[in-house]
């Protein structure tokens, strides 16, 4: 509690330094020129300060306070015992027997979920790039499941998968394509196909929407030109649609990463993990941790474990894809 | 002008005093159903009539229960009157959130069953050292049998007589036919799914898990043998391929639904086979007995017992709230809409509880001589083993990924350890003993 009331006057004494800095940046004052340079530099980090400040308020807490947890046997079934622990918490997390076969699994779970979601979400955007007749009442159709809870979708899947009474299943057996009932959620590999499936059906729509609005932003004389010029659908495709479309698609592709490795409400609701952890991925162990063991210190550490894998991951997407250079022409 | 703000100054005052003087408690109940719900909301208002307290009604479903209850217990926000599992007495007793509640019991002990006095409470006095909860209504296992199928496949199942496990297991293998959609169990392969086989393993020792020095009496061959039996009954096909994530509402919704022809359960299960099955397709039978010594190995409890917080404001009241709730006429009530036994000596003789009522089986169980309650997995705090541990080694077995013993082993090791950390923090503790009623 003292912590908190110390962070927040914190926060409110950055937050006045801030205000005055503005001030006398913002104040008419004489216009000397080297006056006027600095108010220049000082410029884009003054518009970002409003924003700087409210994340400090809303996440800088909760980010500092989990990093010191992890370093700290901290179990909100014995809160008297907190103490600093040092390293033990990562010890402890990469001695779990299991703990491979989970990273495993959450790399498999984005990799596949990210690709599957942005090749369907590209086509269908495409396809929705074209006229035909009913194309809003289509589109309005096919971008519903955004619009679903996570929760929803995934009591959709459970029970569409249920390995007796599913309809997956029983469309299947009438198909003749499969002999006996598959026990999707109970099978090492299925479990975790399906949590994907709902995934990838879950984020179709998003990339469809972001892919949709950049491609009708592309001028229509260029493509015009290109048909003069007598190029070719997938010449057009590369280096006119592509270029066009990609600061987009780098930032969706980022975005949907982060969402896709942080989130743990579809593996919860449709396999719990299980069986035997062979659909647990970082962030659904994470939540077990903190909430079945309350071991808050070692599901601290797994959350530092995951941001950092994170921060990687966006520095060398960054460079790979050579964001800052994006959308030049 | 003056007598004017003086009045309504008078007034607001004598407001404040009647809100101060007004006792208002809060209660959870941690399974809470529409049924439930109707119930507690109604007796509350009786409550309020006869005392003039207040009770509000505040609900978590079962699932997302503990969590709740251990942040609420952190942050030192527990409601006044809380329907607490007896698996977490070992964390809330640790961490001091729930009071002892002897000296409100007194000399009103009497009135209670030898169910709740020989049982409930002589553990809790032998695990954490007081009484913290009165039982909400007494619970115990039986086997859950589609009378139909056993019919059809021959099986001569008599209540009375009763059977040995090797006559359930036998059991089970006889009521599997899969080109009728009919398995066996409903086999409990995820949360919870060690707590019968404990039981099991058990009886193989009399009903006890330890040592007196607290090693752990499930580390032979013998018990290797008897978790594969077991376990044989998922590996065999007896149960469906999907039930290796089953819990409690997978199973009864399989055994209810038509496709298992039994279900280890407690009598709770009795209320949902009464409401959506016909008479001549369910019958209970009493838990097996033990293929060693013949006795019946089975775990007695109440469900939701009620106990009270230590950060409550009006133990007193909450006190008074608990004896409403569990006055004869208010508990019987109760345990019929929750399958429950009642837990007052005065409410014994109703016909509903006789040989020829739902709950003859478990009734039947708790007047056998024979039976005896087993050991609980320990004083200590396990919750996280039995969240995750203690059927995910089981789940590595059934998936092929280590074999019987490693899976048995690594639970009852960690099992073990914590029993001689337990036994080493707490000079003059000793290991709980197997409790028979009569």
């Amino acid at each position: 509690m003292v912590l908190v009331v110390l962070y927040i006057i914190g926060v409110g004494v950055v937050c006045a330094l801030g205000m005055v800095f503005i001030r006398r940046h913002t104040k008419g004052r004489p216009t000397a020129l080297s006056n006027l340079a600095a108010q220049r530099k000082a410029e884009p980090y003054l518009f970002l300060l409003p924003t700087m400040l409210l994340l400090l308020l809303m996440f800088g807490y909760p980010l500092i306070n989990s990093f010191l947890m992890a370093f700290q046997s901290y179990k909100l079934t014995a809160p008297t015992k907190i103490r600093f622990n040092g390293l033990e918490n990562f010890q402890k997390l990469f001695s779990e027997t299991d703990i491979w076969l989970i990273i495993k699994n959450s790399f498999i779970y984005v990799v596949v979920s990210v690709a599957g979601q942005f090749l369907l979400g590209m086509t269908l955007a495409m396809a929705l790039n074209k006229q035909f007749p009913f194309r809003g009442l289509y589109q309005a159709l096919v971008f519903l499941p955004w619009s679903f809870s996570a929760f929803v979708i995934g009591l959709m899947h459970r029970w569409s998968f249920n390995g007796e009474y599913g309809v997956v299943n029983d469309l299947l057996m009438k198909l003749q394509l499969i002999g006996t009932k598959i026990a999707w959620l109970g099978t090492p590999g299925f479990s975790l196909a399906v949590v994907i499936m709902a995934m990838i059906w879950m984020g179709i729509p998003f990339f469809a929407i972001m892919i949709l609005a950049a491609l009708q932003s592309i001028p229509a004389d260029v493509y015009e030109a290109s048909y003069i010029d007598g190029c070719g659908p997938l010449r057009r495709f590369s280096k006119i649609t592509l270029p066009y479309i990609k600061p987009t698609v780098i930032v969706t592709i980022l975005l949907r990463t982060i969402w896709i490795f942080n989130s743990f409400d579809l593996i919860v609701v449709i396999t719990n993990g299980g069986p035997a952890n062979y659909s647990q991925t970082l962030p659904s162990y994470m939540y077990t941790k903190a909430f079945s063991s309350y071991d808050f210190g070692l599901a601290s550490a797994l959350g530092v474990l995951l941001m950092t894998v994170l921060v990687l991951y966006v520095t060398v997407f960054l460079k790979a894809t050579n964001y800052n250079k994006a959308g030049n022409f | 002008m003056v007598i004017a703000m003086l009045a309504i100054m008078t007034l607001a005052f004598a407001g404040a005093s009647a809100e101060k003087q007004e006792t208002k408690l809060r209660f959870i109940d941690v399974s809470p159903s529409p049924t439930r719900q109707e119930y507690f909301t109604n007796t509350f208002d009786k409550f309020k009539q006869e005392t003039g307290i207040t009770v509000v009604y505040e609900s978590v479903p079962w699932d997302d229960a503990a969590n709740k209850l251990t942040v609420l217990g952190a942050s030192n926000q527990l409601p006044d009157v809380m329907t607490t599992w007896a698996g977490w007495l070992g964390q809330f007793t640790e961490a001091g959130w729930v009071v002892p509640l002897s000296d409100y019991i007194g000399s009103t002990k009497g009135e209670y069953a030898s169910t709740v006095t020989e049982l409930v409470w002589k553990a809790e006095q032998e695990l954490y050292g007081n009484i913290y909860t009165i039982p909400d209504g007494m619970m115990v296992k039986g086997v859950f049998v589609r009378k139909d199928w056993a019919k059809e496949v021959g099986l001569n199942l008599n209540m009375k007589k009763g059977w040995t496990y090797a006559e359930y297991f036998d059991a089970v293998y006889k009521l599997t036919d899969p080109s009728k959609n009919r398995y066996g169990t409903s086999f409990r392969g995820s949360r919870g799914a060690f707590d019968p086989l404990f039981v099991y393993l058990e009886s193989l020792n009399g009903g006890s898990a330890y040592a007196a020095d607290g090693s752990s009496l499930m580390k032979d061959q013998e018990a290797v043998d008897a978790y594969k039996k077991w376990m044989g009954l998922y590996l065999d096909g007896c149960a469906p391929k999907d039930a290796i994530n089953w819990g409690f509402v997978e199973m009864v919704d399989n055994f209810c639904g038509g496709l298992t022809g039994t279900l280890i359960n407690d009598s709770e299960v009795a209320a949902t086979a009464l409401a959506n099955m016909k008479d001549e397709q369910w019958m209970v039978m009493p838990m097996p007995r033990s293929d060693k010594d013949g006795k019946i190995y089975n775990t007695v409890n109440s469900p939701y017992a009620y106990s009270i917080s230590s950060s409550s404001k009006n133990k007193d009241a909450a006190w008074k709230l608990i004896e409403f709730l569990t006055r004869p006429d208010n508990n019987i009530e109760y345990c019929k809409l929750t399958g429950l036994i009642p837990i007052k000596t005065a409410v014994g003789d109703d016909p509903f509880y006789g040989p020829n009522g739902p709950y003859a089986a478990f009734v039947q169980q708790l007047n056998d001589p024979a039976m005896v309650v087993p050991v609980a997995f320990g004083p200590f705090n396990y919750t996280d083993m039995h969240q995750g541990m203690m059927h995910e080694e089981m789940q590595k077995y059934l998936l092929g990924r280590q074999d019987a013993q490693t899976s048995l082993f690594n639970v009852v090791n960690e099992l073990e350890k914590r029993m001689k950390a337990y036994l080493a923090e707490n000079p003059g503790s000793a290991v709980e003993q197997p409790k028979g009623l009569l």
